[in-house]
C-alpha cells in the first residue's frame, strides 16, 4: 500500500499512447472560427500603412483587427507590448493584424492578402550592443509604461530591468584573492521547441462569460490577467486548459489569449481558435533568451574562491515579458553554488530586435551557470587545480550565505559535495579527463554544478480538493497543469500515501477549469510539487478528520483512538474493529435509517512563507524556500583532424530530497539533460539582415534527436527537505542547468582551446582553434 | 494548411500529362507535375509556391519502374528514395539518396522530385552524373533521350510542360568502387554542408559535389586536377579549391571558410578510399 516511492504508471499514460488524449487544438467545435496572424518581416520597422481592403474581400472573412482596434499595453512587470503592433514593429514575427474566418484555409488566404506597408528602421543586435551609449531605443516612452514597483527599467536607455547583487566587500575579496580570471561567454537566443505549438480559443456567451480553453501554463493567470486588461471581473471568466504537449517556460506568456480575446469580442462573442504554425511558435511566440557576460573571479593559493565580478547582459528581445524576472532570478544564483564572500553583480535585462523571452526551464540559470562554470574552470586550470577538486572545496554549505545574504541549513541545500563526490565516482573521473585514444580521436570529461531557487511570487500558493465518491474512490483536483512531468501523478501518489488507500484509487483528471480547480499559482518554476504538494497534504489531513470525527460517533470513542489505513478507518487498539471507507465518504447509516455525517470533501491549501523582496540596493532578500542542488559529468569524444565530436555520456547526480516516483524523476532528469546538450550544442537562432531570423522551422533549426542522444546516468543524492510534503525537493528544471557549462568543459579540455559561445558546433571549435583559416 | 485552392490531376499517360499541362497553363492555373509532393506541399503551406492545378504523375506507369532492360538499369521518376535505398542495384544511389532528409520523407521523395525540385541539394542527382546516365523527357514531342551531363546545367533543363519520366543507366557503371560521404553541421540528419561523391573507372576517378555551391555539379575540369597524377595529393587538393565552378556556399549551415576545411578533408578520405595511402 506505500504509495511513496514506487514508480507508479502515470494517470494520462494510456490516453497519451492510444492517441486518445485531447490537447487544445483538438478540441474544435461546430461553429468555431478560426483566426491567422499577419506577422512581421523585419527585425525593426514603422508601420507605414496596412491595407486590408483585398483581404476583406475574401469570401468568408468576417473581421480583420489591426493594431489601431486594440490600443492596450500589456505586460506581466512592464506594460510595453501592444496585442497588435500599431506604429512600428520591433522583431522579427511581430503580430500585426488577426484576420478572423470561418475556415483557416479562408483565414489563411486573406492573411496573405493584408498589405501592409513597412520603413526599416536601425537594429539593436545584441544585449552588448543594446547596452552602448548613443544606439537606438527600442523603447523611446519607457519611463511612461505602467510597471510594478521590483523592476527596475532605466529611461532613455535599452535597459528593461538592472538587479544589483552586493555582498561583502570587494576591496577585501581582491586583496585576496592571488589567483584572477576573467571570462567572457555569449550565445544567441533560442527557443523552447515543445511539440505542442501554442494554441488557443476564446469565445464570449451572450450573459458576457468570457471562456478561454489555451494551452499554457498559467491558466490562473490568464483569468487574473484579462480581468486587469479588459476591466473583466474575474468570476466572468473561465479558462480551460486540458493535456499540454510540452512547455518548459514557454507557455508561461500570455500573448495568443489576448488576441483571441480580443477577435472574438470583434465578432459578437463566436468562439475563435488561434493555433500557432510552427514557424510562429519559434519567433512570434516568445522565445528563450541569449546572453552576453562578463565574470571576473579571483581566488586564493590555497583555491578558495575570495570574490566574483559577474555582469550579465540578458538578450530580453523586443519586449520585457518575463525576461526581466529571469534577469532577476539569474543574479539572486550568479554564483553558482559555491561559498563567495565577496561579490558584486549587475545583471541587466536589455531590450533588442529579437523575439522577446519568456521563462526557460532552468529560468535565467543555466545562462548564467554557463558564464560562472567557464570561469570557475579556468581559474582552476589557472590555479593548477583539478576543477572537480576546486568545485567541491569551494561548495556551499549550511551557515554559510547565498548572494542574496539567505543564510543556508541542511533543508534549504541540501548536500552539493556529496553531488560532487557521486559524479566524480560515476563519471570515473580518476581515469583521466583527457585521453588521447589515437593521435586523431580525443576523449574529455567535463563538470559543472548546479543550483536553484524558484524566484516566483511571494505569496505564491497552491490549493487541492478531494471529493469522494460513494464507493471510496477519490477525484483529486488541483491547478498543476500536467506540461508532461508527470506532477499530477505524484500528487495522487501523496494523496493516497497520507489516505492510507491504493494509488489507483485515486482519480485524476487531466483537465484544468479555473472556476472550479483550486488555483495553483503557475506550473512553473520546479514548484508544483513542493506547493500542491502541501495542499494536497492538508487537504488529505481535512478529509481525515472529517472521517474518523464519524467514525468516532459509531464507535463511540475519541478521535484519537483511531486510525485510518488499507482503505479503513479502525481502533487503534482493536484493528478488527474498523469501518471501510465507502461506509463513511457519504455519511454513515445505521440500521435503523438514521444517518450522521456527510459527503466528505476534503481541502487544502498552501501559501509560501518567508519570502521577501529584494533590496534594490543590495539584492538581499529570500528568493524562494530552497535550492535543489546538483553536478553533472559530460564526457565527450573529439576528433582532432575534422573538429566533429560525440557526445558519450552525461551524468547527473541531483539532490532531490525524497523520491517519491523514481521512474518519473529520472524521466525528468534525463530530459532536462538531453535539452540542456540540445540547446549547447545545436541551438540557437541565426538572424539575417535586418534581424530575421532565418531558422524557423525544424528543417534549419535543430534540436537533438532521440536515438542522437549519449548514455545518461541518473543519481540521487537524498537530503529530504523539512518543508515539503514527505521531504520532497523540486527538480523539473534543474538538470538542464549544469549541462551547457559541462559540455563546454569538455570540449575545452578536448580541444584545448576556450570555448566560451553557444552553440558548441564543430564548425566554432575549429574558428576558435584555428582561427577561421582553412 | 494551405491557403490557396487549387485543382488535382492524376493522368494516367506521360502523353495525357503533357497536354494536361498544356491546357491548365493555356487557361493561367500556372500547374506543376506532383511526384512526392514534400516540396510542393511545404512550399505551399508558406506561399513559397503558389499554383492552380498539380499533374500528379504518380500513375503514369513508366514513371513507376525499376527495372533492367538488356544494358541499363531504368529507374522511373517517381521511384521513392525508401526505394532506392532499400534496392542494391545501384549500391553508390542507394548510400547518396538514402542520406536525404529523413526515413519519413524519404518514404515521400521521390528521385524525379529530389533532382527536379526548388531544393538546391539533389544529392540523389550525383551518382547519375557520374554514371553518365540518360534522362527521359516527355514533352509536347513524345519522349526525348538525353545525356544527363547536358540536359543538367545547375537544374534540369526542361522547357514548359516537360516532364522527366526515366533515369537510365549503363549497368557497368553499377558496382564500380565508390566513395559517398556527406558531412552536415553537426545532426545525423541535416541538408549537407558538403556531400561528396566519387566513382572509379579503371584508374580515373569521377567526383560529383552537392553543398559546396549553390548547385550540384560534376566539373570535367576538376577531374581533370584531381586525377593529375603528376602533382601530390595535397597540390590537387590545392588546386581544386581554386577551380570551383562558383561561389562556395556561406550560411546557416557553415561558412564558406568552413566548407572549404571539410572540402580538403573529405577529398583526402576520398584518395585513401579509393586509392589508398598515398605513396
Amino acid at each position: 500500500m506505500e504509495s511513496i516511492g514506487r514508480s507508479v504508471i502515470r494517470k494520462d499514460a494510456v490516453a497519451k499512447v492510444t492517441g486518445a488524449a485531447k490537447y487544445t487544438a483538438d478540441l474544435k467545435t461546430v461553429g468555431s472560427l478560426y483566426a491567422k496572424l499577419v506577422t512581421s518581416p523585419y527585425g525593426h520597422a514603422r508601420i507605414l500603412s496596412i491595407d486590408t481592403s483585398a483581404a476583406e474581400k475574401v469570401n468568408g472573412v468576417h473581421k480583420i483587427l489591426t493594431g489601431k482596434d486594440t490600443n492596450i499595453l500589456t505586460g506581466e512587470e512592464i506594460k510595453d507590448r501592444p496585442i497588435l503592433a500599431t506604429d512600428r514593429v520591433r522583431y522579427h514575427g511581430e503580430p500585426v493584424a488577426v484576420v478572423i474566418a470561418d475556415t483557416l484555409a479562408i483565414a489563411k488566404q486573406a492573411a496573405n492578402l493584408v498589405n501592409v506597408s513597412y520603413s526599416p528602421l536601425p537594429v539593436i543586435r545584441s544585449p552588448k550592443e543594446a547596452y552602448q551609449q548613443g544606439v537606438p531605443l527600442v523603447h523611446e516612452h519607457l519611463g511612461d509604461y505602467e510597471k510594478i514597483a521590483e523592476v527596475f527599467p532605466k529611461p532613455g536607455t535599452n535597459i528593461c530591468n538592472h538587479t544589483k547583487i552586493r555582498k561583502g566587500s570587494m576591496e577585501i575579496g581582491w586583496a585576496k584573492s592571488t589567483v584572477v580570471v576573467e571570462t567572457e561567454v555569449s550565445f544567441p537566443p533560442s527557443d523552447h521547441c515543445a511539440m505542442e505549438t501554442r494554441s488557443v480559443s476564446a469565445e464570449i456567451l451572450p450573459n458576457g462569460q468570457v471562456i478561454i480553453h489555451s494551452s499554457s501554463q498559467v491558466p490562473f493567470t490568464i483569468k487574473k490577467m484579462l480581468s486587469s486588461i479588459f476591466g473583466l471581473n474575474q468570476g466572468k471568466i473561465t479558462v480551460h486548459t486540458p493535456l499540454v504537449g510540452g512547455a518548459y517556460g514557454g507557455k508561461s506568456a500570455i500573448q495568443l489569449e489576448f488576441i483571441a480575446y480580443l477577435a472574438s469580442s470583434a465578432i459578437g462573442g463566436q468562439k475563435v481558435q488561434l493555433i500557432n504554425s510552427r514557424e510562429e511558435d519559434f519567433i512570434t511566440s516568445p522565445v528563450h533568451l541569449g546572453l552576453d557576460a562578463k565574470v571576473k573571479l579571483g581566488c586564493d593559493a590555497e583555491g578558495y574562491l575570495q570574490a566574483a565580478e559577474i555582469t550579465l547582459l540578458f538578450d530580453g528581445g523586443a519586449y520585457s515579458d518575463k525576461a526581466v524576472d529571469m534577469s532577476r532570478a539569474a543574479a539572486t544564483d550568479c554564483t553558482g553554488p559555491y561559498q563567495v564572500e565577496n561579490l558584486w553583480c549587475d545583471s541587466f535585462c536589455m531590450y533588442t530586435n529579437h523575439p522577446y523571452a519568456t521563462s526557460f526551464r532552468g529560468f535565467g540559470h543555466p545562462e548564467s551557470t554557463f558564464a560562472v562554470e567557464r570561469a570557475i574552470e579556468r581559474l582552476a586550470e589557472k590555479l593548477g587545480m583539478d576543477p572537480i577538486e576546486f568545485r567541491w572545496k569551494n561548495a556551499i554549505r549550511p551557515g554559510q550565505t547565498t548572494p542574496t545574504q539567505v543564510i543556508l541549513n541542511e533543508s534549504r541545500i541540501g548536500n552539493v559535495r556529496r553531488c560532487i563526490e557521486r559524479v566524480r565516482e560515476l563519471i570515473n573521473w580518476e581515469e583521466g579527463r583527457r585521453i588521447e585514444i589515437t593521435p586523431e580521436r580525443i576523449r574529455a570529461k567535463g563538470v559543472s554544478c548546479f543550483w536553484k531557487n524558484s524566484n516566483i511570487d511571494t505569496n505564491a500558493g497552491s490549493g487541492a480538493i478531494l471529493k469522494f465518491n460513494e464507493d471510496g474512490t477519490v477525484h483529486l483536483n488541483c491547478g498543476v497543469i500536467e506540461i508532461g512531468t508527470g506532477s499530477r501523478t505524484v500528487l495522487a501518489q501523496i494523496a493516497a500515501q497520507k489516505l492510507g488507500i491504493d494509488v489507483d484509487q485515486i482519480y485524476v483528471e487531466m483537465d484544468i477549469d479555473t472556476s472550479s480547480t483550486p488555483e495553483h499559482y503557475k506550473t512553473v518554476a520546479s514548484r508544483g510539487l513542493w506547493m500542491a504538494g502541501r495542499a494536497v497534504l492538508a487537504a488529505a489531513e481535512d478529509a481525515i478528520g472529517q472521517l474518523l470525527n464519524v467514525a468516532a460517533q459509531v464507535f463511540r470513542v475519541s478521535l484519537d483512538d483511531l486510525d485510518i489505513g488499507k482503505g479503513f478507518v479502525f481502533l487503534k487498539d482493536n484493528p478488527a474493529r474498523k469501518l471501510a471507507l465507502k461506509e463513511l465518504v457519504y455519511g454513515y447509516v445505521y440500521p435503523n435509517g438514521n444517518a450522521i455525517g456527510s459527503q466528505v470533501i476534503g481541502r487544502g491549501s498552501y501559501t509560501l512563507r518567508g519570502m521577501t523582496f529584494l533590496d534594490p540596493k543590495t539584492g538581499k532578500g529570500v528568493p524562494g524556500p530552497d535550492w535543489t542542488v546538483g553536478a553533472q559529468a559530460v564526457e565527450v569524444e573529439w576528433n582532432k583532424r575534422d573538429y566533429t565530436y560525440k557526445i558519450l555520456r552525461a551524468v547527473t547526480v541531483i539532490d532531490a530530497g525524497t523520491i517519491i516516483n523514481p521512474k518519473l524523476a529520472q524521466g525528468q532528469v534525463k530530459g532536462a539533460m538531453h535539452m540542456g546538450l540540445s540547446f549547447a550544442s545545436r541551438e540557437g537562432f541565426i538572424f539575417g539582415p535586418n534581424e530575421v531570423v532565418e531558422t524557423t522551422q525544424f528543417r534549419t533549426y535543430k534540436v537533438l534527436r532521440y536515438g542522437e542522444n549519449p548514455d545518461y546516468t541518473v543519481d540521487f543524492v537524498v537530503t529530504p527537505s523539512r518543508e515539503t510534503a514527505y521531504g520532497l525537493r523540486g527538480i523539473g528544471e534543474h538538470a538542464l542547468i549544469g549541462m551547457p557549462a559541462a559540455l563546454a568543459n569538455s570540449l575545452s579540455t578536448a580541444a584545448e582551446v576556450h570555448l566560451n559561445r553557444l552553440p558548441l558546433t564543430p564548425e566554432l571549435i575549429w574558428r576558435m582553434k584555428t582561427g577561421g583559416v582553412r | 494548411m494551405i491557403g490557396f485552392d487549387f485543382e488535382y490531376y492524376r493522368p494516367a499517360t506521360s502523353n495525357e500529362a503533357v497536354k494536361l499541362y498544356e491546357s491548365l497553363q493555356a487557361q493561367g492555373k500556372r500547374p506543376v507535375y506532383y511526384a512526392g509532393g514534400t516540396e510542393i506541399v511545404t512550399f505551399a503551406r508558406l506561399n513559397q509556391i503558389e499554383t492552380g492545378a498539380v499533374i500528379d504523375i504518380n500513375s503514369i506507369r513508366e514513371c513507376r519502374v525499376y527495372q533492367f532492360n538488356t544494358s541499363e538499369l531504368v529507374i522511373g521518376a517517381t521511384v521513392t528514395l525508401t526505394h532506392l535505398a532499400e534496392t542494391s542495384a545501384f549500391p553508390l544511389l542507394s548510400v547518396t539518396g538514402g542520406r536525404v532528409a529523413d526515413h519519413t520523407a524519404r518514404n515521400q521523395i521521390t528521385i524525379g522530385g529530389n533532382i527536379c525540385g526548388e531544393i538546391n541539394y539533389k544529392e540523389a542527382l550525383l551518382p547519375f552524373l557520374l554514371a553518365e546516365s540518360n534522362v527521359i523527357i516527355a514533352g509536347n514531342n513524345g519522349y526525348q533521350d538525353k545525356p544527363i551531363m547536358e540536359a543538367f546545367n545547375k537544374r534540369l533543363q526542361l522547357e514548359p510542360g516537360e516532364c522527366l519520366v526515366q533515369i537510365l543507366t549503363d549497368r557497368k557503371y553499377l558496382n564500380l568502387p565508390y566513395f559517398s560521404v556527406k558531412k552536415r553541421k553537426i545532426d545525423v540528419i541535416d541538408y549537407p554542408l558538403l556531400t561528396l561523391t566519387a566513382l572509379k573507372i579503371d584508374n580515373t576517378i569521377r567526383v560529383a559535389f552537392s553543398g559546396l555551391c549553390g548547385y550540384p555539379f560534376r566539373s570535367r575540369e576538376i577531374e581533370t586536377i584531381l586525377n593529375n597524377h603528376e602533382l601530390s595529393r595535397e597540390e590537387r587538393i590545392e588546386q581544386t579549391v581554386l577551380h570551383l565552378p562558383a561561389p562556395v556556399l556561406d550560411d546557416w549551415i557553415g561558412s564558406a571558410e568552413y566548407r572549404l576545411f571539410v572540402l580538403k578533408n573529405t577529398l583526402e578520405d576520398m584518395y585513401l578510399a579509393l586509392e589508398g595511402e598515398s605513396l
